[in-house]
C-alpha cells in the first residue's frame, strides 16, 4: 500500500479507537453510579436503585423498604450527581485552563476562584448567613476574583497569558488574606468551625436543591467548552500564530476564561475545596486519546466524572467517620504530581 | 500583482519601525527580506499579517486592503509559517496540519472528512504523509519546519510568510528546506521570507527587498540588489560578492564580509 492509504488507514483507526474507548468509558462510568448507591451503611442493590427511581415516576414500590426510597432521593442521588458533575467541570476547567495557558501543570484555581469562593463563603457565614446563601456567596466570589484578575491583567504592558498568571496570583494572596483574617475574628466555638469545615471540601452539604443551583452554570460551562472544543488547540500555538490561522484569539481567551470560570465556581460553591482534580484528570486524558481537544474534552469530563465518584465513595467508606473528600483528591493528587515532575518527557 | 505593498507604516505604540515599505510580488515569486537586525524586518511580517495595525500607507493582497478584512479572511490569504516550534502538548502531525484548516469552519465546527483530505492532500504534496500520525513533538526540527509548511499549504493561502526558515537548520535539512520553497513557488504560490544571510536571495529568490532602519534600501531581482555598494551601505561593513562555479557547473553567489588586512572595524 502507498504510504497515503496506510496512513489514512491508520488516522482512521485510532479515531474508531477513540470513539470505542469513549464507550468503555460511558460503560465503566454506570457501573461506577451502581456501585456507588451500593456503598455506604445502607448498600443499595442495583434492583432497589431502579425501584426506588421508578416510585417517582408512580409505580408502585412493591415489597421495597421506604428507607430505600429517602436514601435513594434524599442522600445518594443528589450526592452522586453532585460527585459526577463537580468531576466533569473540574476537570474540563483544569484543560480548557491547561490549554489557554499553554502549560500541562496548571489547575483550575489559576485566576483565583477558589481563593475568590473561599473568601465570599467565609465572610457569608460569619455574617450568619443560611447554607444556600452560602453557597450563592462563594459563587459571587469565585466570579468577582476572575473577573477582576482578569481586568487587572488587561492594563499590563507584558503578554496577556503573562499577566493573567501575575494578577491570580495576587488576587489569590489577597483573598487567602482576607480568609484568614475572618477566621481570626471568627468565634472560634462556632463560627471557625465552619468556616474550616466549608474549607475542607466535602460533599456531605451537597443536597438536592444545592445541587439544582449549581448545576445551571456547570451545564453551561460545560456545552459552551464543548461546543467550542477543538477551537483550544488553536490557543495553544503562539499568539501570532493562531491569529495567522484566522482566530481571533482574544475573544476565544475571554468565553473560555468564562465559560471555565463558571465550572469551577459552582463546583466549589456545592462542595468547597476540591484539589488536584483538574491537574490530574487532563493528564490522564491526554494519556488515552491524545492532546487533540476535540477529543480530550469528552475524555476529562467522564475519566473526571468517575474519578471523583469513586474518591467520594472512599471518602465515605474508608473510615468510620467520614472523610473530606478534598483531603483524599489531595493524597492521591500529590504523589501523582510527583510523579509528573520526574517522568521522563515523553517524545 | 498578488500582494502589493505602498508606503506601509507601523511599529508598536507611538514607536514607528517600519517608516514606508514599498514592494510588490506576485504568484510563483520569492520575496526574500534581508538587513541588518533591528532593521524592521519582524515588524514588517507583522504588519503583513495582521498583527500589528499599519498606521500608514496600504497592504493589497489579490486586490483587497487588509486591513478591511477579519482575521479569519485573512487567514483564507495569507499563511505564516512560523521558524518550528515545539508545542507543549504533543499533538500528532496530522492534529497540527489540520489546524490550518479552522479559518474554513464556523466556530462550533470540528475538522471533518473533508479538513482531513485536505490536510492529508497538503502533507503528501510536501512529502511528509508517511509522518502523518506521528508525533509532531518528536520529529526533527527539519521535519517540522515541513510540516508547518503543510498546515500553510491545507490553510489554502495564496501568500506563505516564513519567518527565518533557515535559523537553526543544519545544511542538509536547509538545502531540504529550499527545495520545498522552490517548489512552493513552483506551484504558483508566493512566498515571503527573511533571511539574514544575503546568499539565500541570490540563490534562490526572485525578488530582493534589502531593508535599512525600517525603510527600503534597494528592491528588485537579485542580482540587481545584492551588490556589494548595496550591501555595504545597509550592514556598514565592506562586502564582496562572488560568483563560484560548483562542482556540477552551477554557477553559485556567495557574500563575504571582507575588511582590510591590518584594520579594526570601528
Amino acid at each position: 500500500m502507498p504510504p497515503l492509504a496506510t496512513e489514512k488507514e491508520s488516522a482512521a483507526k485510532i479515531r474508531r479507537r477513540y470513539r470505542t474507548l469513549l464507550l468503555v468509558m460511558l460503560a465503566v462510568l454506570a457501573a461506577a453510579v451502581l456501585f456507588s448507591f451500593w456503598v455506604g451503611y445502607y448498600h443499595l442493590t442495583p434492583g432497589e436503585v431502579i425501584k426506588a427511581f421508578l416510585t417517582r415516576l408512580g409505580f408502585a414500590a412493591d415489597g421495597l423498604d421506604p428507607n430505600a426510597i429517602t436514601i435513594f432521593w434524599n442522600i445518594r442521588l443528589p450526592r452522586i450527581l453532585s460527585a459526577l458533575f463537580i468531576g466533569a467541570s473540574l476537570s474540563v476547567a483544569g484543560a480548557t485552563y491547561q490549554g489557554m495557558f499553554r502549560n500541562p501543570l496548571v489547575s483550575p484555581d489559576i485566576l483565583g476562584v477558589s481563593s475568590g469562593a473561599s473568601l465570599g463563603a467565609s465572610l457569608a457565614i460569619l455574617m450568619g448567613a443560611g447554607s444556600l446563601m452560602v453557597q450563592g456567596a462563594a459563587f459571587l466570589g469565585g466570579i468577582l476574583a476572575v473577573a477582576l484578575s482578569y481586568l487587572i491583567s488587561r492594563k499590563s504592558p507584558h503578554s496577556q497569558t503573562l499577566s493573567l498568571v501575575l494578577t491570580g496570583s495576587m488576587i489569590m494572596a489577597l483573598c487567602n488574606a482576607g480568609v484568614t483574617m475572618i477566621k481570626y475574628v471568627a468565634d472560634p466555638n462556632d463560627v471557625l468551625q465552619q468556616i474550616t469545615y466549608w474549607l475542607m471540601g466535602s460533599l456531605t452539604k451537597a443536597d438536592m436543591e444545592a445541587f439544582l443551583w449549581s448545576v445551571v452554570p456547570m451545564l453551561l460551562g460545560l456545552s459552551l467548552i464543548f461546543l467550542l472544543r477543538w477551537r483550544v488547540n488553536l490557543l495553544t500555538m503562539d499568539e501570532e500564530e493562531a491569529r495567522s490561522l484566522g482566530v481571533n484569539i482574544r475573544r476565544y481567551r475571554v468565553i473560555f476564561i468564562v465559560a471555565s470560570t463558571l465550572l469551577s465556581a459552582a463546583s466549589v460553591c456545592l462542595s468547597g475545596l476540591i484539589g488536584w482534580v483538574g491537574l490530574m484528570i487532563p493528564h490522564m486524558a491526554r494519556a488515552l486519546v491524545g492532546a487533540d481537544y476535540g477529543r480530550l474534552i469528552p475524555a476529562s469530563a467522564m475519566l473526571g466524572a468517575g474519578y471523583l465518584l469513586l474518591m467520594d465513595d472512599l471518602a465515605r467508606s474508608l473510615l468510620s467517620l467520614e472523610l473530606p473528600i478534598g483531603v483524599v483528591t489531595s493524597i492521591m493528587g500529590a504523589p501523582f504530581f510527583v510523579y509528573l515532575i520526574i517522568k521522563r518527557k515523553e517524545g | 500583482m498578488l500582494l502589493e505593498l505602498e508606503g506601509v507604516r507601523g511599529g508598536y505604540g507611538h514607536q514607528e519601525i517600519v517608516k514606508g515599505v514599498s514592494c510588490a510580488a506576485d504568484h510563483g515569486d520569492i520575496l526574500c527580506l534581508v538587513g541588518p537586525n533591528g532593521c524592521g524586518k519582524t515588524t514588517l511580517f507583522r504588519l503583513l499579517l495582521g498583527v500589528l495595525p499599519t498606521t500608514g500607507g496600504s497592504i493589497r493582497i489579490g486586490g483587497k486592503e487588509t486591513k478591511t478584512l477579519s482575521p479569519k479572511a485573512l487567514a483564507n490569504l495569507i499563511a505564516y509559517i512560523p521558524q518550528y516550534h515545539t508545542p507543549v502538548f504533543a499533538y500528532t502531525v496530522l492534529d497540527v496540519v489540520i489546524m490550518g484548516r479552522a479559518s474554513h469552519l464556523s466556530a462550533f465546527e470540528a475538522p471533518k472528512a473533508v479538513d482531513r483530505d485536505a490536510a492529508f492532500e497538503a502533507l503528501e504534496k510536501v512529502n511528509a504523509a508517511h509522518l502523518a500520525n506521528q508525533k509532531y513533538t518528536a520529529l526533527s526540527g527539519g521535519q517540522r519546519q515541513l510540516i508547518l509548511i503543510a498546515r500553510a499549504i491545507c490553510q489554502s493561502a495564496q501568500v506563505f510568510v516564513m519567518d527565518e526558515p533557515a535559523a537553526n537548520l543544519d545544511y542538509a535539512n536547509h538545502q531540504l528546506l529550499m527545495e520545498v520553497v522552490a517548489d512552493l513557488a513552483k506551484r504558483g504560490y508566493c512566498v515571503v521570507m527573511s533571511t539574514h544571510s544575503p546568499e539565500h536571495p541570490a540563490s534562490i529568490g526572485t525578488k530582493v527587498l534589502l531593508m535599512r532602519a525600517g525603510q527600503v534600501a534597494a528592491f528588485g531581482p537579485p542580482q540587481e540588489v545584492i551588490t556589494p555598494e548595496h550591501l555595504q551601505a545597509v550592514y556598514g561593513i565592506e562586502m564582496d560578492v562572488a560568483t563560484v562555479t560548483d562542482r556540477y557547473g552551477v554557477q553559485r553567489t556567495i557574500c563575504l564580509p571582507v575588511k582590510r588586512p591590518g584594520e579594526t572595524i570601528s
